[in-house]
């Protein structure tokens, strides 16, 4: 129907996420047709990991995380300081776990935003259709041109720094997505018999669709959540690298790796490394959950 | 999008064409939005941006100077009217004057742009070779070791952030090894150019006789192709690897194979090129995104390009070269996407029924 529903099984980059009607033609046998059936515990496995230790590291971590010279600057990875110091001397170990914190909050608060949002949107303007519905597609066409990271970075230039209007900026980049997707979900299921049935003894019709038609589509859309997940994890660390918007002194990945930048031109590479590896874990994570559940889903089409 | 395979006659009682109809019909599309991307973009710089008159005047500027960088901008006048004059600057190519480096922003885009087409020309080819091969490998092999290899390589490549890639790839080639220079951008510091002819450094060297340019800008592109050819090939070998295996599923695949053909030539002729036509769609994305310039990746090696450029004039503030950016940016996905889509449409008869 829409290019968003093949893209919710298979995955591809941002820069492919976008234009018009191009990928409404691929065939929707474009997905994973063998699933490991591991893929979501994996994934699940690997999201309670980090859950996890980000819940450990609000009680415990060996030095405090904003803490500078803990130890000797820049050095490397030792008993003491299993990740190394950075150029401050504040311990690489602790401000990895931490910065953990605020990137699974961060991504968690933009996708729900983005989900919510997008769906309820979408799944209007898919049901009445109408002027609403010619209005919404070509305001998608125009956001989706514009590339991605840049736009969101420009309107914070413009709006300035602050967690919520970072989170805000950070929501639109994958909202169109989602808004595309419901809509999609609930033009194809709109005429189905359940959702016949319930037009016919006697609902609203706004009942019919958000009682009715939406739990039905609930499944898609947030396996769609999980996979844009991996995403927006990159695009709050790019964010965060480039210093614009979220807090210097906001313990984050990506601010954590370019603070470590000019130490790994000589030779400093633990100070960038670890979190990086952070980022990596937490978007495979959201990956094979999005696999996952994309995969269950089409075990029921089926 | 259902567009009809008999052309209807228009009023005046000749027949249109359809596929002349159906490029109309495009063109309108693709001209709605390039006409939305200006005008949210005009939006955005002037409703909702910082006034650049402080920017622009001396601190101890009186009223009346301040009110006169106002009216050299064209700030004093209504919204609507410094709408229009936009357009009309847009359409004489005129995208306003940087704030940073006082020229025209079309000239700076220009002198800019050849670097970024040349990397990503070069990352292009390596990562559709790269990635096409893969995915259509892991697809015949399907369940080997390679191809569960090249999965787990896919999402780490997906999953990586593009800076973090370069700085690790700097660490390991420039710091350990030593084997490939640092990040000086397209050249070693104090190294001429070759003359210009294309802009692209490595055939200029050799056109214009400059052969010990060669070696130096070789090395200058290794990693910046490599990181930035990591966003090209995963995504696109995920996307050939499902589409090959849909179509080694197929039923005439079965009947070629029942008719006793050999595996190579099902494989390689008539599989490969039903599984190739989504992996064309997915190129359009890839191939604007890398001419658009990979913000961080230029910015991580210092090269010299669009998107760098960009970059610097976002921390800078300087909103019309930003603002020249954006809109060469989504222009070009623009065309990309409509040229590609266009062709998709006569390439393929099934799309139009």
């Amino acid at each position: 129907m829409t290019r968003s529903l093949d893209q919710m099984v298979e995955p591809v980059g941002q820069h492919q996420n976008r234009g018009g009607r191009i990928a409404s033609v691929l065939p929707i046998g474009i997905r994973r047709i063998r699933t490991s059936t591991a893929a979501l515990p994996m994934g699940l496995g690997f999201l309670g990991f980090l859950v996890l230790i980000s819940l450990v590291s609000v009680l415990w971590t060996p030095y405090s995380p904003a803490a500078t010279g803990t130890g000797p600057v820049s050095a490397a990875p030792s008993g003491a300081h299993w990740f190394g110091t950075d150029s401050v001397g504040s311990d690489v170990f602790s401000r990895t776990v931490a910065a953990g914190r605020t990137d699974v909050l961060y991504t968690l608060t933009v996708v729900a935003i983005a989900l919510l949002v997008g769906s309820v949107w979408g799944a209007i303007v898919g049901f009445f259709g109408g002027w609403l519905e010619w209005a919404t597609l070509r305001l998608l066409e125009v956001v989706q041109a514009f590339p991605a990271l840049l736009m969101a970075l420009f309107i914070i230039s413009i709006v300035g720094p602050g967690t919520v209007k970072v989170i805000l900026v950070a929501a639109i980049i994958p909202l169109p997505d989602f808004v595309r997707l419901a809509r999609a979900e609930v033009l194809t299921k709109k005429n189905w018999q359940f959702a016949e049935a319930a037009r016919m003894v006697g609902n609203r019709p706004m009942v019919v669709l958000f009682k009715h038609l939406m739990p039905n589509s609930s499944r898609p859309l947030l396996a769609y959540a999980s996979i844009s997940a991996a995403w927006v994890v990159g695009n709050i660390a790019a964010l965060g690298y480039i210093g614009l918007g979220i807090q210097p002194d906001a313990v984050e990945w990506g601010s954590m790796i370019a603070r470590g930048q000019s130490d790994v031109v000589s030779g400093a590479w633990w100070e960038s490394f670890f979190p990086g590896i952070g980022i990596l874990l937490l978007a495979i994570g959201f990956q094979l959950v999005g696999d996952g559940l994309s995969s269950r889903n089409q075990g029921e089409e089926r | 999008m259902a567009v009809e395979t008999v052309a209807s006659p228009s009023p005046r009682g000749f027949v249109v064409p359809g596929p002349v109809r159906q490029i109309g019909r495009r063109l309108g599309g693709a001209f709605l939005v390039v006409f939305g991307v200006v005008t949210l973009t005009f939006l955005l710089t002037r409703a909702f941006a910082a006034d650049p008159t402080d920017l622009l005047s001396p601190p101890n500027a009186t009223a009346a100077d301040r009110a006169a960088v106002r009216s050299r901008l064209g700030l004093s006048d209504p919204l609507p009217v410094q709408y229009l004059h936009y357009l009309r600057d847009l359409l004489h190519g005129n995208l306003g004057t940087s704030y940073l480096t006082g020229r025209p922003v079309t000239s700076d885009l220009l002198d800019r742009l050849p670097a970024t087409a040349e990397l990503a020309t070069y990352a292009l080819i390596l990562g559709i070779l790269g990635g096409v091969t893969a995915g259509v490998l892991a697809a015949v092999f399907e369940g080997s070791i390679f191809d569960r290899m090249l999965r787990v390589v896919t999402s780490a490549g997906l999953a990586l952030p593009q800076f973090w890639v370069a700085l690790m790839l700097l660490w390991l080639f420039f710091v350990k090894f030593g084997l490939l220079p640092g990040p000086t951008g397209r050249l070693p510091i104090g190294m001429d150019p070759p003359p210009k002819v294309t802009g692209f450094y490595l055939i200029d060297s050799i056109v214009t006789g400059h052969l010990s340019d060669f070696g130096p800008a070789l090395a200058q592109l290794c990693l910046p192709v490599l990181t930035l050819s990591c966003g090209v090939w995963s995504p696109l070998a995920r996307g050939a690897r499902s589409a090959m295996v849909l179509a080694l599923k197929s039923d005439y695949v079965r009947t070629a194979r029942a008719l006793g053909l050999s595996r190579r030539r099902i494989w390689f002729v008539y599989a490969l090129r039903n599984a190739l036509l989504p992996v064309i769609t997915m190129l359009a994305g890839t191939v604007a995104w890398a001419f658009s310039g990979s913000v961080l990746v230029e910015g991580a090696f210092g090269w010299p390009g669009a998107g760098h450029y960009a970059l610097n004039a976002l921390e800078g503030s300087d909103f019309p070269a930003v603002e020249g950016f954006v809109l060469y940016a989504s222009i070009l996905y623009v065309i990309v996407y409509q040229i590609l889509d266009l062709a998709y449409d006569l390439a393929d008869p099934r799309i139009r029924s």
